[in-house]
Formats: structure tokens, sequence, C-alpha cells
């Protein structure tokens, strides 16, 4: 069953504020957090966190794509290296 | 820059008409029958390939000069390399992972902050992850223009201006 729509969207209060306080301070930072069940709000767009992953931190730049998503669906806990073949990476 | 980038291997035999199994790398699976010839890891192999059937985990493939089963089967763990050359150009601000694997990365001041280990995506955008010889462990860095403001593919460097706390202090 899906969350309540009464109740909003879940986010630890933690990451608001160091979202708030990054945002006011304009530098160019990773945010740290380990909360990946926060869910990723529209104020966080811009935003760098850096989310745990159980071993570091992975570095997400949040799109407006992503709202609505939690910050754990893009920090995973298994690694896997496949092969570069004709991958393409793309500088945004 | 390597002149030979791995596209594919080759899992076994398929069938009893001289097929392989072919396990491809490529972002799009069947691009690797584009590449032609296809060579081995030592370059004195050469193969052309064919696409025939999806299977499971690849395709089946007819390869020039193999007919029968035997020889197929003793193709077996084959990785196939094709030319760099062969791969299309790509438009600004694209790069393929093989030509950006091996960069070293400087900071604005020069510093060599590391080597270009692999390239990650999880889906919030390119990563690059840096090894070096200081670092304990690997460090992942947002591929965009702000924090790389140069890729030099001809030099062999990577300029990078890394945002407070990617680095450990």
């Amino acid at each position: 069953m899906s969350r309540s729509v009464w109740k909003g969207p879940f986010v630890d209060s933690y990451v608001l504020k160091k979202a708030e306080k990054s945002r006011e301070s304009g530098r160019s930072e990773v945010i740290k957090i380990w909360s990946r069940r926060s869910t990723i709000l529209p104020q966080f767009v811009g935003l760098t966190f850096g989310v745990y992953n159980g071993h570091k931190h992975i570095p997400v730049n949040v799109s407006e794509d992503m709202i609505g998503q939690k910050f754990g669906e893009y920090s995973p806990t298994r690694t896997y290296y496949g092969h570069a073949a004709d991958k393409k990476a793309k500088r945004k | 820059m390597s002149d030979r980038i791995c596209v594919g291997a080759i899992a076994g035999s398929y069938g009893v008409k001289g097929e392989v199994r072919l396990k491809s790398f490529c972002a799009d699976p069947e691009a690797i029958a584009d590449f032609d010839p296809l060579f081995s890891e030592d370059g004195t192999q050469r193969y052309s390939v064919t696409l025939t059937h999806v299977v499971k985990n690849g395709f089946s493939a007819k390869i020039n000069g193999v007919s029968n089963k035997e020889q197929a089967e003793k193709l077996r763990g084959i990785r196939l390399f094709a030319d760099r050359d062969q791969l299309p150009e790509l438009p600004d601000d694209e790069f393929y992972h093989a030509d950006l694997i091996g960069l070293t990365v400087l900071d604005t001041g020069g510093n060599v902050l590391g080597r270009v280990k692999n390239v990650q995506n999880y889906g919030a955008g390119d990563l690059l992850e840096i090894e070096g010889s200081v670092l304990e462990n690997t460090v992942l860095l947002p591929f965009t223009k702000e924090i790389v403001p140069t890729v030099d593919l001809a030099g062999g460097r990577i300029i990078a201006d890394p945002p407070e706390g990617i680095y450990p202090e």
C-alpha cells in the first residue's frame, strides 16, 4: 500500500536543515547525508548530496526529474564494474 | 588512449552447426556486429562476426572460418577487441568511457589528484571514479562542466575543481 497523501513526503529533518544551510551559504559543496529513506523535494534541485551507501558517500546532483524519489535509489550498495566498450559519458 | 577496446566475448559453442554464443559489452548489444574485423586480445587472430539469433544472455553468431561445433568450442573464453578508430565521432562534451579511463586528474593549481579508474552512472549523472596513491579509497567526481572544466584527451589529462567534501580532509 502506498503512503497516505495527507502525511506529505517523508524527509529526515536534518537533511532539510543541511540543505537549507548549504543553499544560504551559496558555496559549492557536497552535503553528506546518511538518510537514504528521505524523499527528494523540489527545494533540493541544484544541490549535490553525498548519499551514504554503507561504504562511502556517492555524489548525487539533484535534478527536477528526481523529485519524489528516495535518495537511496541513486546510491547503490553493491558495486558492478561492467566493460567500457563503446559506452559514452556526457558532461552536463 | 588504447588502440583497441574490448567489445565482447565468446561464451562457448551454440548448436551443432559451428555457431558460437556471443556476449556483447556494447551499450547497444547488437552494435557488436558493426565492428569488423574483431581481434583476439593479442591481436594475432581476426574474426568476422554475423549475428544469427538472440539467445539467453547474448547472441548466437557465425564466425568466418568456423564450420563445426568442435572449432566453435575451442573459441570459448576469447575476448573480442575492436579498433578504437571504428567508433564513430562524438559531439562536444561526449566522451567514450574507454578514452576517459586512465587520464590523469589535476586540480586547478596543477597538483595531481589521481587517475580515472572507471566511469559510473547510478542514475544521477556520470561519475568519474578516481584512484590515487594518497587516497585510501576511490573518490567519485561528478562529470559536469562546473567540476570538470577541461578534458584534454590528447594531453591525457583532466582539470578538475572538486567541491568541498568530495576529497577526504
